[in-house]
């Protein structure tokens, strides 16, 4: 309303009370200054701590969790029996969000003392604001797997305390309405696609998938990778050797378009969600396979709460038999903590990372959390989960993940071709160009 | 003029789908809060069978909603209120006042408007945490202050500049000062624009989740946006405990928007048509 001079505006002039702007902000500043006297004293993450005292300050996207809250309370009085005096605070932070924020806090050199990384590219782009851990963490080198997804240029720079690896679950029920023999899951691709086409027809999508994120690209490499590549091959591509024209890397790509074009998905594979729509459907019966995890989510715990003795798990079938007769899980580290350069008392960081790896705290991460933990010694016959027991049988013969190798702006260039595979934006040859020239 | 016939069909129709679109999520997050985790997994789309509110409990007992709660309504009514005072104060200046180098000093105020915070994230953070107010519900305060006002300065010139100047030559004829004038005169006549731009910027404050998670790093000194972001994890699958969570956290802005939603409309539009 246009004021006028008959209006409030007079009102407001001849009598200058108090108006209901100075009555809104009269509470609000006193609400304010209550604030500043309720923040004190500041808690300044990365504050560092002295032995005796202080507080170590741990950003994770697992502490907030039910699941991992025993794995955090195990962690936390290990360290402070052996450190009293000594606080530790867990702050859980969105994890969308989190390697924002952590960049945010390197590029300012302030933040945690120590922080939750996921092995391979995401650990490797941060190396420089991480301490290398070799001459500390000795003692733990043979009890725990999986150092290899936290080494650069062989200096170890995070401790594993789950690994990650992409076993092919399956839904037996799934696989009897559709008349297969729900015991014997394919072991090759000419059975696989059998297989596919057997429950397809029954009316199930044969493979959940959610390609949104451009993930499933990921999942689908280094999920048939292990029966596509020989041995040889295989290590070649780990140590960087990587021949994108190769038949096999061609192979690889041209079953990706080739499995969606024969219809083995569910519809709408570029506009579903990985994490956790394409899980979601898996645990809700709607599909005959997954390629999961053995890490933190999507794993063996998760689907069996809604599958039971219907889950089964198998390992990467045989694709390609001129090269491979017999294949194994792809499985390394999966998360772990490294130690910021500028904490305060680098040897009570060590040891408190010590403490998120001890024994005990990794047990209750298996148990009560689903991850395979990176621990060797951890007793994994508490758990009654069949599906658990063969994942763990299999660890011995895994060898590390195809698409962790790769860096991360290579792996972002996959997401996006992989959508464009899909949906008939580019060729198979095309894609691998610009691979190639991304991952010189 | 209202449309008759055909033509009211042709403007209802768009405008019924676009209700249908932008209600439809509300309904589906309250309704997959009410369901149980296994419900949803069987079937995310169906009518929960047993309406429950235990996602709700959940995640307001267990994991410091209540906390964060007031956390937000500290620092978004600090922020509201000190946004008020130097916008309508700045507001008054640049459409009343003559001073030099005010049409550059409105262009910066102007030009902020464009810089998103990605930009300044780096910086701003070494700031903050130089003059120790990192994690300080003061230092959110004056970040949400700093990010929110070029746009309070905007509105409230806008709107400033529609007041007749005769008002304050009378005011200054009868002896009131340029803060007397403010006092007396801007800020009783500014209350609609003034209601609106608090309300906007309420909203923004209240769904920041950006520079709450910048600023404020320890768990008790988290904003609500950012707890209830937080109970994803990684990737977690208990969505019906996060739908919980996002009601809890929506349903003060929807409260806000449903009581002040003329207000809002108005200080949308606050400036855009003159006389």
């Amino acid at each position: 309303m246009m004021p006028t001079a008959s209006g409030p505006t007079t009102r407001g002039i001849r009598s200058p009370r108090r108006g209901w702007f100075a009555a809104a902000l009269v509470p609000a500043l006193a609400l304010v200054s209550a604030a500043c006297g309720a923040a004190a004293p500041q808690t300044q993450s990365g504050g560092g701590a002295s032995a005796g005292g202080g507080k170590l300050v741990v950003w994770d996207w697992h502490s907030g969790d039910a699941t991992t809250k025993e794995y955090y309370a195990k962690a936390k009085s290990d360290f402070e029996a052996k450190h009293p005096g000594v606080q530790v605070e867990f702050v859980a932070q969105p994890y969308d969000q989190y390697y924002t924020l952590l960049g945010t806090a390197i590029q300012a050199g302030k933040g945690p003392d120590i922080s939750m990384f996921n092995g391979g590219a995401q650990m490797r782009d941060r190396v420089s604001s991480l301490l290398p851990l070799d001459d500390k963490v000795g003692d733990l080198k043979d009890r725990l797997v999986g150092w290899d997804a936290f080494r650069k240029d062989s200096a170890t720079y995070a401790v594993p305390v789950t690994l990650q690896g992409f076993p092919f679950y399956y839904n037996k029920a799934v696989y009897k309405k559709a008349g297969l023999d729900p015991e014997t899951p394919p072991k090759t691709l000419t059975e696989l696609q059998t297989t596919c086409a057997a429950i397809k027809k029954s009316g199930n999508a044969c493979f959940n998938l959610g390609n949104k994120e451009g993930l499933g690209i990921e999942f689908f490499l280094s999920g048939f990778g292990p029966g596509v590549f020989s041995p040889a091959q295989y290590d070649a591509w780990l140590a960087g050797k990587r021949d994108w024209k190769s038949p096999e890397v061609k192979q690889i790509f041209d079953l990706w378009k080739k499995t969606n074009d024969e219809g083995w998905y569910n519809k709408g594979v570029n506009s579903t969600a990985m994490f956790m729509d394409q899980f979601t459907m898996f645990s809700g019966g709607k599909g005959g396979n997954v390629i999961g995890l053995i890490s933190d989510t999507a794993h063996w715990k998760s689907f069996d709460e809604f599958l039971g003795p219907d889950l089964g798990v198998y390992k990467p079938p045989v694709s390609n038999p001129a090269n491979v007769t017999s294949t194994f899980l792809p499985a390394e580290g999966g998360i772990g903590y490294g130690v910021m350069k500028w904490t305060k008392d680098p040897a009570l960081a060590v040891d408190l990372v010590k403490s998120l790896a001890s024994t005990d705290a990794e047990k209750s991460f298996f148990e009560k959390a689903g991850a395979i933990a990176a621990d060797k010694t951890v007793d994994t016959k508490s758990v009654d989960v069949k599906a658990a027991g063969e994942i763990v049988s299999w660890l011995p013969d895994s060898k590390p993940l195809l698409h962790t190798a790769l860096s991360a702006k290579t792996l972002d260039l996959m997401h996006r071709l992989s959508q464009q595979l899909i949906s008939g934006d580019v060729t198979v040859d095309q894609v691998l160009t610009q691979l190639a020239a991304s991952d010189k | 003029m209202r449309e008759r016939g055909f033509g009211r069909w042709v403007v209802a129709i768009p405008m019924c789908l676009l209700a249908l679109a932008t209600i439809y999520p509300m309904v589906f997050t309250l309704n997959v809060a009410m369901k149980s985790r296994r419900e949803y997994v069987l079937d995310r789309f169906s009518l929960a069978d047993h309406l429950t509110a235990a996602n709700i409990a959940d995640a307001w007992n267990s994991s410091g909603l209540g906390r964060y709660t007031f956390n937000s309504v500290v620092v978004t009514a600090g922020s509201v209120a000190l946004l008020l005072l130097l916008g309508s104060m700045a507001g008054y200046a640049f459409s009343q006042l003559t001073f030099r180098g005010r049409k550059w000093l409105f262009l910066v105020c102007l030009g902020a408007l464009m810089i998103p915070f990605q930009v300044i994230m780096v910086p701003f953070f070494r700031v903050l945490g130089q003059i120790h107010l990192l994690d300080t519900h003061v230092g959110l305060i004056l970040a949400y202050t700093g990010q929110f006002l070029p746009f309070t300065i905007f509105l409230m010139t806008s709107f400033y500049s529609r007041i007749p100047a005769e008002i304050v030559e009378a005011a200054r004829v009868d002896g009131s000062t340029t803060l007397g004038v403010y006092r007396r005169i801007m800020l009783p006549l500014g209350r609609p624009a003034l209601l609106s731009v608090g309300i906007l910027n309420a909203l923004f404050c209240w769904n920041d989740v950006l520079i709450s998670l910048l600023v404020m790093q320890s768990e008790q000194h988290r904003t609500l946006m950012v707890g209830v972001t937080a109970l994803r994890g990684q990737y977690s699958d208990n969505i019906p405990l996060f739908a919980g969570g996002v009601l809890v956290a929506a349903l003060p802005v929807i409260a806000i928007y449903l009581f002040f939603q003329r207000q809002i409309t108005d200080g949308v539009t606050a400036g855009s048509t003159k006389g």
